[in-house]
């Protein structure tokens, strides 16, 4: 188990295109990182500089305090998890599993027991000698997992794993892999566009866009305190609201107003972003989550804290209800979760409560958020 | 195995749309037309290709005065199984066919080995200067191979380096067999389709460029091996001018070189007996080896998606 550690690192393509940009991190032994983004983030190219299959153009990756820039993939110690499972398809699943062993000269009888554990582990016992094409999406799934676990290496690199597996399946395999983590103690970087993965599977989470890191923190910090409007975008489900607003004093009160709209801002929210203040009189970005909208029958309304709106869309998901709403014109389109039981219609009006002791401020300049740090 | 296209239309019958519906089957005219047009075919098909080949075969033990008096008549005074021991033994057909064989073997072993290992260069190790050697390997193939003729004797009597002529060894035949640059750009367009993870996950596994070679990238192939194996044979054993020119010992020139020579010195059936027993090797060689290599199913189950 070990410590991996990005100082400076670039990827530069032959036409000069930076995949990855001067990404600074540490990855703590035993450590969960997902790194997360859209696609073309820099995320994959970042996994595979510490696997050894991209050259480090520019910067130093450390894996167990030892510089790996020139070492080769084989001599790295670390196994990766392919997204498209990369099996051998002449080798039984046995042999899948033991060929990293055997071209480490590891004893026989440690290879048979090492795949055996693996194989109960993973539950691929009654399929270690069939090949990989007589096998299920899950199955090889499990495969590519257990050619990882048997190396026992300093660390686990994972390629959106789960991407090729059905909504059920993956679901299943996020656990199993969560619950494989913690019991082997591995340090592992796991490398995933689907934010619901990020969200659930990482100690902690790494956001990338167009090769740099946008922000690195605990799931929920990043949830709760997103760094910029694109972090802030993307990370939560649907996605973040966001409305170009103004801040003025309305009866003593600071108030954001935007369209027809406008909040009372709490004194929580001001303790947390005490630099909202010199933005008084300015022009900021809103930004409110769908879940921290709320039916007014559902919730106790305050005056300041309610948006009157029409529903231009109702989406029922059983156990919620994504109302969909637009606060200035087409381009301000809003969403709202509110509670199943709500008598939303499309074309009428719906009297909404906003948690106000959420509301996320962004600067419409630069996109950054809005705290007393961050300015 | 022979593919019969009248019962494949049929089996599709009301299973799914086809190019004559069910309704259509139904009329008398439709069915008995089309019926007998595909036996029609099948029957043409049959004679067109498998004719000279009995036709041979039935030959081959038959008494020469009865294949030159009644040549489709089937064996009208017995048959003469001695034609094939003749052939075998007095005319010293076994001999020539050993040879044959020793210079397939060994024409293959040098195709299949040049072809997979600078595929395996071009493809899959890719060095910056790949593509130069691709392109000059390309524009080999547009040289007619009479216009090569004269400089490769030349470097056959005197290869460079050894300062040894290679004229009347097998080397002279084996060696030349593996400059083929149509063989190592059909392998290399191979591999370049075979998934790159399944290369990538093989070299965290700890497999340098020889075990990748051998353990992945060979096993993977299959198909296209047998491809080259099939080319490489077929065009070994029924080369002609080459063998002709380097191998000047008369024991040791194959089938193809000798058959013409010793058909003067040898009856009509003897020698025809001999001609069944040279076609013999290709034809099994292809059945044996079409179903097993040409399937290309070697990649099932590597990757998804």
């Amino acid at each position: 188990m070990a410590a991996i550690e990005f100082q400076d690192v670039a990827k530069v393509y032959p036409d000069g295109t930076r995949a990855v940009d001067s990404l600074d991190l540490q990855i703590r032994e035993d450590e969960f990182m997902v790194f997360v983004g859209p696609s073309g983030c820099g995320k994959t190219t970042a996994l595979r500089m510490v696997a050894g299959l991209e050259e480090i153009s520019e910067g130093t990756i450390t894996i167990g305090g030892r510089v790996v820039n020139e070492v080769q993939s084989k001599d790295r110690d670390v196994a990766m998890v392919f997204q498209n499972y990369a099996l051998y398809p002449h080798m039984t699943v046995a042999q899948n599993l033991a060929f990293g062993l055997k071209l480490r000269k590891i004893d026989k009888s440690e290879v048979r027991r090492r795949v055996a554990a693996a194989a109960t582990t993973l539950g691929l016992e009654d399929y270690l000698e069939r090949k990989p094409s007589a096998l299920s999406g899950g199955q090889r799934q499990r495969v590519a997992m257990g050619r990882a676990i048997v190396r026992e290496p300093h660390a686990y690199l994972m390629d959106e794993p789960l991407s090729n597996l059905d909504a059920q399946l993956r679901v299943q395999m996020r656990a199993e892999i969560q619950r494989l983590q913690r019991e082997l103690g591995v340090t592992t970087i796991y490398v995933t566009h689907d934010q619901t993965e990020a969200m659930t599977m990482g100690d902690r989470i790494a956001v990338m866009r167009g090769g740099t890191l946008q922000q690195v923190d605990a799931p929920e910090q990043v949830y709760r305190r997103p760094l910029n409007r694109f972090v802030a975008g993307f990370i939560g489900s649907p996605a973040m609201n966001m409305v170009n607003a103004r801040l003025t004093r309305v009866d003593g009160d600071l108030t954001v107003s935007f369209g027809e709209h406008s909040l009372v801002i709490d004194d929580a929210v001001l303790a947390v972003r005490p630099a909202l203040r010199a933005h008084e009189g300015g022009e900021v970005v809103l930004g409110i989550r769908p879940e921290d909208l709320e039916d007014a029958a559902f919730t106790a309304a305050a005056p300041g804290r309610t948006l009157t709106i029409v529903c231009t869309l109702r989406e029922a998901l059983g156990s919620e209800v994504l109302v969909h709403f637009v606060v200035e014109d087409e381009s301000s389109a809003f969403i709202a979760r509110v509670n199943q039981l709500t008598a939303a219609r499309v074309g009428e009006p719906l009297q909404l409560v906003v948690d106000t002791t959420r509301l996320h401020f962004f600067e419409p300049a630069s996109g950054l958020a809005i705290y007393g740090d961050v300015t | 195995m022979i593919a019969f296209p009248g019962r494949r239309a049929r089996s599709v019958e009301g299973s799914g749309p086809a190019l004559i519906g069910p309704d259509e089957w139904r009329r008398s005219r439709i069915k008995w037309g089309v019926g007998g047009a595909q036996l029609l075919l099948l029957v043409g098909l049959i004679v067109v290709g498998l004719g000279p080949l009995v036709w041979l075969a039935k030959s081959a033990i038959t008494p020469t005065n009865d294949t030159i008096t009644y040549p489709m008549a089937l064996f009208p005074h017995g048959a003469a199984w001695s034609n094939l021991r003749e052939a075998w033994t007095n005319v010293q057909v076994g001999r020539y066919f050993w040879n044959t064989v020793e210079l397939a073997i060994g024409s293959w072993f040098v195709q299949v080995f040049v072809a997979t290992t600078a595929g395996f260069a071009l493809s899959v190790l890719r060095p910056k200067y790949a593509r130069v050697i691709t392109a000059l390997l390309l524009t080999t193939l547009f040289v007619p191979a009479v216009v090569l003729l004269v400089p490769l004797y030349v470097e056959i009597v005197h290869p460079p380096l050894i300062h040894h002529s290679f004229i009347d060894s097998y080397w002279a035949v084996w060696l030349p067999a593996g400059a083929s640059a149509f063989n190592v750009v059909l392998v290399a367009r191979f591999f370049d389709n075979l998934p790159r993870e399944i290369f990538e996950a093989a070299r965290i596994d700890g497999a340098g460029p020889f075990r990748l070679f051998w353990s992945v990238v060979l096993p993977m192939s299959r198909p296209i091996l047998g491809v080259v194996s099939v080319f490489a044979v077929l065009a070994s054993w029924k080369d002609f001018l080459w063998p002709l020119l380097v191998l000047t010992n008369p024991d040791e020139q194959p089938l193809s070189v000798r058959l013409p020579q010793i058909q003067a010195q040898t009856s009509l059936g003897v020698f025809l007996a001999a001609l069944f027993i040279a076609s013999l090797v290709p034809i099994i060689g292809f059945l044996i080896f079409q179903r097993s290599f040409l399937r290309g199913t070697g990649l099932g189950g590597a990757i998804k998606g």
